[in-house]
């Protein structure tokens, strides 16, 4: 018979969980399952949340570099990633960027967000920001945060719309093609008007 | 007690409709304030701070009627554990206690947990698959949160949060699915192996040796980026409409080839029910899956489906010790665990098989 994993007494209860392929079992006696939630709880189990930032780390495909990283404004590292399964603040997601993609590569449907923006955003506000601000760097990187809203150039503008239609043709999203179709050529027509 | 506990406790005798195989179904939102640190990096008196900025924005939201705020510290361990049982707030959210609030409307349709992982997590529930009338109502409530704070928000990763996978939309959506026939007809497995590969992920309690344990599966998306709100639930709302199919059907098969089976495990169940003196939570969860499937099948009034989820939620460990107004240890929560069962399921018909 299994053992409780968290007190050694023998284990009723087995919960098997399986994130990104990956299967975590827990045993657990009747007591600390009950301690624990019985299944009205959300999220993982204590135990598996502790696993979590090694679980999403793995996934980090190897011979990207995030060795060395720290976020500017609040500190966080990798490695207080791995340990937490947590990132620091919003600048993170600038400053750890290559943690950051090597996670959602591994745990997300696609590489940008397609859903809600907030309602003092609008697309609109957006593709603004995007097409007018020219990039310090020159490099492609409309990613910047909402607290700095420098943005990419139409031409990386256009060449990950343009990446967003290949992938809405292969998924068989037709209307978001068209739309990402229509919203390539007016990116266009601006760009050679500012021109 | 403390006397929002002692209020929820007399509101759950609000009626519900139910649909069989869907036990509850809920969406959240996970927001966080663009200039402070993440909850697990923050320091007290910011937290502090947010607490008061949220919450004062929140009660102001015309889509929140009658709410109220509720602070983890001044409930008992087992009322906060009660809340936990209810799905209102995670576990996370009442053992850290990060200067933790939950807000809470009066018909305990939406629950927000100020300060959980990140700094809001906006919930609405239901008890169907009307994704689209939860989601309206938690967007409008998002669309104030937005008007009167800074929430952090990107380009390419959409609202930024806590932890890399709730990215992008920032939701989760998910599903307490009844499946005791795909669990009697061993399908089951298959079932979790599909939606995991599918992008949906799958959690429920099994125990062992027990084919009739663990009968309640949660389904919710996994993936939150690259794919928009509406996507997710209608991709959701597609594979679950699948699940109840295959969990009717397989009902069909069992009624069909293990009638006998399934007349005696019901009947056993329900004078187990009636005569118990001393039950642990997971007999009590098993024998009432099995009424859960005779209200489905009409061997038992239908509308008796909504009391037997409250039921369920009633004898757990916490809500036992609140309904006994003490902490109790675990053989006294046994003892009045078959109390409380007892004195419902005398209330209960007799069972007509047809």
């Amino acid at each position: 018979m299994d053992k409780c994993q968290f007190c050694g007494k023998p284990a009723v209860v087995h919960m098997t969980q399986i994130v990104n392929n990956k299967t975590t079992v827990i045993h657990m006696c009747s007591e600390c399952a009950a301690k624990h939630g019985l299944f009205g709880k959300e999220g993982l189990p204590f135990a598996l949340l502790s696993n979590l930032g090694e679980a999403l780390f793995s996934g980090i495909k190897k011979g990207s570099t995030v060795n060395g990283l720290i976020c500017s404004k609040c500190g966080c590292t990798p490695m207080a990633f791995k340990e937490t399964g947590r990132l620091g603040c919003p600048h993170c997601y600038e400053d750890l960027k290559p943690l950051v993609d090597g996670i959602v590569e591994s745990s997300q449907k696609g590489p940008v967000h397609r859903g809600k923006v907030p309602k003092n955003r609008t697309r609109v506000e957006i593709e603004k920001i995007l097409t007018t601000e020219p990039t310090d760097d020159g490099a492609s990187r409309p990613e910047k945060s909402r607290k700095s809203k420098k943005s990419g150039t139409h031409k990386s503008k256009i060449e990950e719309l343009r990446a967003m239609l290949d992938e809405a043709i292969k998924m068989e999203h037709y209307e978001e093609a068209a739309r990402l179709r229509d919203e390539i050529a007016e990116l266009k027509k601006t760009k050679e008007v500012g021109e | 007690m403390n006397n929002f506990v002692k209020k929820l406790f007399q509101d759950s005798n609000l009626r519900r409709e139910t649909i069989p195989v869907v036990v509850s179904s809920r969406v959240r939102l996970a927001r966080n304030l663009v200039d402070s640190r993440f909850v697990k990096y923050a320091c007290k008196r910011n937290l502090r701070e947010v607490a008061n900025k949220c919450e004062s924005v929140l009660l102001k939201c015309p889509a929140i009627k009658n709410g109220s705020v509720l602070n983890m510290d001044d409930l008992s361990e087992y009322e906060r554990m009660s809340l936990v049982e209810r799905h209102l707030c995670s576990q996370e959210f009442i053992v850290e206690n990060n200067e933790s609030r939950l807000l809470l409307t009066d018909d305990h349709v939406i629950s927000v947990m100020i300060n959980e992982e990140d700094h809001l997590r906006i919930q609405v529930f239901g008890f169907d698959l009307n994704f689209r009338a939860m989601f309206d109502k938690i967007s409008e409530i998002d669309d104030h949160v937005s008007d009167h704070l800074d929430i952090a928000f990107d380009e390419r990763y959409g609202f930024l949060t806590s932890c890399p996978t709730n990215i992008g939309t920032g939701m989760r959506a998910s599903v307490m699915l009844h499946l005791p026939a795909l669990v009697v007809t061993k399908q089951i497995n298959n079932l979790v192996l599909t939606a995991q590969k599918l992008g949906f992920a799958v959690r429920g309690l099994f125990g062992e040796g027990s084919e009739a344990r663990g009968n309640f599966f949660q389904i919710s998306n996994q993936q939150t980026l690259g794919l928009s709100e509406v996507d997710i639930l209608s991709r959701l709302t597609q594979i679950i409409k699948s699940i109840i199919d295959y969990e009717l059907n397989s009902r069909e098969v069992v009624k069909k080839e293990k009638i006998v089976w399934l007349y005696d495990n019901i009947g056993r169940a329900l004078g187990i029910l009636r005569g118990c003196y001393s039950i642990s939570s997971a007999d009590a969860i098993n024998c009432i899956s099995l009424m859960m499937l005779a209200a489905d099948f009409e061997y038992l009034p239908s509308g008796l489906r909504d009391d037997l989820n409250q039921i369920m939620m009633k004898i757990q460990s916490s809500h036992v010790q609140v309904l006994a107004h003490k902490a109790l240890n675990s053989n006294e929560r046994d003892f009045k665990r078959a109390e409380i069962l007892r004195e419902f399921f005398a209330t209960v018909p007799n069972l007509k098989f047809t």
